[in-house]
């Protein structure tokens, strides 16, 4: 790890429970995913600056902050549909990705990355051409190499899960947008990963779809699913993340528990977004 | 294929009568779309069904069917074109058919609130194709046009079978006396690939010129 | 009378005429058994990553639009013989006419699979899907329905241009009609008569097409 990133240690140490509160930090395993020093840098625009993150199983870590300000640009460097332009991303104490030196995981290595992390987009994606239930089986049977039976059937046990399976059958466009957004969940769980990505997942959402979108994932958490959540739903984030990460202008500039962030923020930046998103 | 630089050279002269072809078919269709255009968005249904079926029947068959309908055809009824007239004519009306309907694009382009506003500041129909309509059509116009002016260009080789002897006529005549296709054909090629450049280049000037001087004044 | 003059053979030349429109719709079947997965081929090569793929689609795109297709068909049949390549006036339009339908097809295809828009492509990498998977599974799928329209368009285009096979004494409909008239020197008639039959494949396809075109909604 970076000299960086074991201050971001210490600072979330020193501010309390923070990593502590995670089952896998407290048994002293690496994080599951891990960050130091990654940047992304389009043309003459720094989107990211020298973030380090960890991530530990079971651990729920909402990105806030502006618009503009890299959240979903850091988040898609996760799993690699955005590529770093500096630093280095670990998985399992692994360094799958050292920007500086140039070196990016290719074909099987960044397909098997990308099977073990779930990404739900503010936009849902959905295959227009497929049925929800086919949604949800494509990739277990192209990816996994499952069976088409056993994909259908577990895929139906998902749908299940998140309350959709009376929609198995149904083409996205004959479902409502939050429908849909949990189709997209289900079809990321489908692969069963180890960590789940949520970039705005209720912001193309009118307010009463969000809140079935909402349940759902709070179920997940409750689970113990590894999350990492870019929102605007203050309460929500409030309510669900060990803890709260604030991104602005491409960098961190504050992160800790929930309730010292929301209502302590240390940085005037944060303090002034609160108080704009709070006002609405 | 070493001969190839000198059937270029040989096919020069037919040159010529390609680019009477393309633009004289060119200029009467971009004229003649005009009226067809605007009866297809007459209020009166006579006139909007005369209109399509102008341009259903002349895009319905193959444009050497109305070469030879022209050429052949009415010297049954004695009138007598020459290959030259009937190529020209032929291919201005095909074009008219095509080009009414690029003509009908463009304009439902234009926003139908721009229409209400020429009509509340009170000006008449004229006025507001004129000065209002017709510059923010032409924009949506041109691409498509010069697009089908380069089509034009390759469709006029077809007047070769009714003895035209342009580009391609000249390549079947050398052809037929000296067993060369390979590089007769490799020339023509070449030529028609020649004046297409030009073209499009021109085209594509004139595309953003119209829409620097509607945006730009 | 000139009305009735004109149409009175029509009932014995119809016989040859429809022969010879079953020959341009043979054409037509042949065109698109080539150059229907030609095209895609050619749209396939021109997302290509590789440059030296995709410059060879270029070539091949350019050279079949920017030559007339009378010009390719001559340069196969006349020219593909000084080469010890010798295939049947039919053959010979055939790979002409396809060539020239995939060149103009291609550039549907790749729109199509153009207008498949990143979030489909993002969900299908974040899934773990391979790029040759994520064509095949989801960008492919989506693309041939976007297209459908317009490439039945340029069929029907491409029909039309079946008559150009012609020009090297395929007996299709147009040659069937100028036999007839160079011997009975009733251009107008026979020719009025060809042109019907081709309008009557061509207009009721093409508004086939457009009421196709009209109707289609998002997918469902």
């Amino acid at each position: 790890m970076t000299r960086a990133g074991a201050e971001l240690g210490v600072r979330t140490a020193a501010a309390g429970t923070g990593v502590g509160t995670s089952p896998g930090a407290a048994r002293g395993e690496p994080p599951l995913i891990c960050t130091a020093g990654l940047g992304v840098r389009f043309g003459d625009l720094d989107a990211v600056v020298d973030v380090d993150l960890d991530v530990h199983t079971g651990e729920v870590v909402a990105v806030i902050g502006p618009s503009g300000g890299g959240k979903s640009t850091f988040l898609r460097c996760l799993n690699l549909l955005q590529l770093p332009t500096a630093g280095r991303l670990q998985l399992d104490g692994e360094v799958i990705v050292d920007a500086d030196a140039g070196r990016f995981p290719v074909g099987r290595r960044l397909t098997g990355l990308r099977r073990e992390i779930g990404m739900v987009f503010q936009s849902f994606n959905l295959f227009p051409h497929l049925t929800a239930l086919d949604n949800v089986v494509l990739a277990q049977v192209h990816v996994l190499k499952r069976t088409t039976e056993e994909a259908r059937e577990r895929g139906r046990e998902i749908l299940a899960r998140v309350g959709l399976e009376s929609k198995a059958e149904s083409r996205p466009a004959h479902c409502s947008g939050g429908q849909q957004q949990r189709i997209a969940i289900a079809r990321a769980l489908a692969l069963d990963p180890r960590l789940m990505l949520f970039d705005e997942p209720t912001s193309a959402l009118d307010p009463e779809l969000g809140v079935e979108v909402l349940a759902v994932m709070r179920e997940l958490v409750s689970d113990g699913m590894t999350t990492v959540v870019v929102t605007h739903e203050m309460a929500f984030a409030a309510e669900v993340a060990d803890r709260i990460v604030f991104m602005s202008d491409g960098r961190i500039l504050e992160s800790g528990p929930p309730e010292r962030v929301l209502r302590e923020p240390e940085h005037e930046r944060t303090r002034r977004f609160l108080q704009a998103v709070l006002q609405r | 294929m070493s001969a190839v630089p000198e059937y270029v050279l040989r096919l020069l002269p037919g040159v010529q009568f390609t680019l009477i072809l393309t633009f004289g078919g060119f200029g009467i269709g971009a004229v003649l779309a005009v009226p067809v255009a605007a009866a297809r968005r007459s209020r009166r249904r006579v006139l909007r069904l005369l209109a399509i079926s102008y341009v259903e029947t002349l895009r319905g068959v193959p444009p050497i069917a109305w070469l030879f309908l022209l050429y052949f055809g009415l010297a049954q009824v004695d009138i007598r074109l020459s290959s030259l007239t009937a190529g020209v004519l032929g291919l201005g009306l095909i074009a008219g058919a095509y080009l009414s309907e690029i003509y009908r694009a463009g304009l439902r382009a234009v926003p139908h609130g721009q229409l209400d506003a020429a009509r509340a500041v009170g000006l008449g129909t004229a006025r507001i194709y004129r000065h209002v309509i017709g510059p923010q059509a032409i924009v949506t116009i041109v691409p498509p046009a010069a697009a089908f002016l380069i089509g034009l260009l390759k469709d006029s080789a077809i007047a070769s079978l009714i003895g035209v002897p342009e580009v391609t006529g000249l390549s079947l005549r050398f052809t037929q006396r000296e067993f060369e296709g390979l590089a007769i054909f490799t020339a023509a090629g070449i030529v028609y690939f020649a004046l297409s450049v030009p073209l499009a280049t021109f085209a594509r000037w004139a595309g953003t010129r119209l829409t620097a001087r509607l945006v730009f004044g | 009378m000139i009305a009735a003059s004109l149409i009175e053979r029509w009932p014995e030349w119809l016989s040859p005429l429809l022969g010879g429109l079953g020959t341009s719709l043979q054409l037509t079947a042949a065109f698109l058994v080539i150059g229907l997965p030609l095209g895609l081929g050619f749209a396939v090569m021109l997302s290509a990553q590789r440059r030296l793929v995709r410059a060879v689609a270029v070539a091949a795109v350019e050279l079949g639009r920017a030559v007339p297709v009378l010009v390719l068909l001559y340069l196969v049949y006349f020219g593909l013989p000084e080469a010890d390549i010798r295939l049947s006036a039919f053959v010979s339009a055939t790979i002409a006419i396809s060539f020239s339908f995939a060149a103009y097809t291609s550039e549907v295809f790749k729109a199509g699979i153009a207008a498949v828009g990143s979030g489909q492509r993002e969900a299908s990498q974040a899934l773990g899907l391979t790029h040759p998977q994520e064509m095949r599974l989801v960008v492919l799928p989506q693309a041939v329905r976007i297209v459908i329209p317009p490439i039945l368009g340029w069929v029907v285009i491409f029909f039309q241009a079946t008559s150009l096979a012609f020009a090297i004494a395929v007996p299709e409909l147009l040659n069937e009609a100028y036999t007839i008239g160079s011997s009975t020197f009733r251009f107008l008639s026979v020719l009025l008569l060809a042109a019907l039959l081709y309008a009557a494949v061509s207009i009721p396809a093409s508004l086939a097409i457009d009421h196709l075109d009209r109707r289609r909604g998002p997918l469902t």
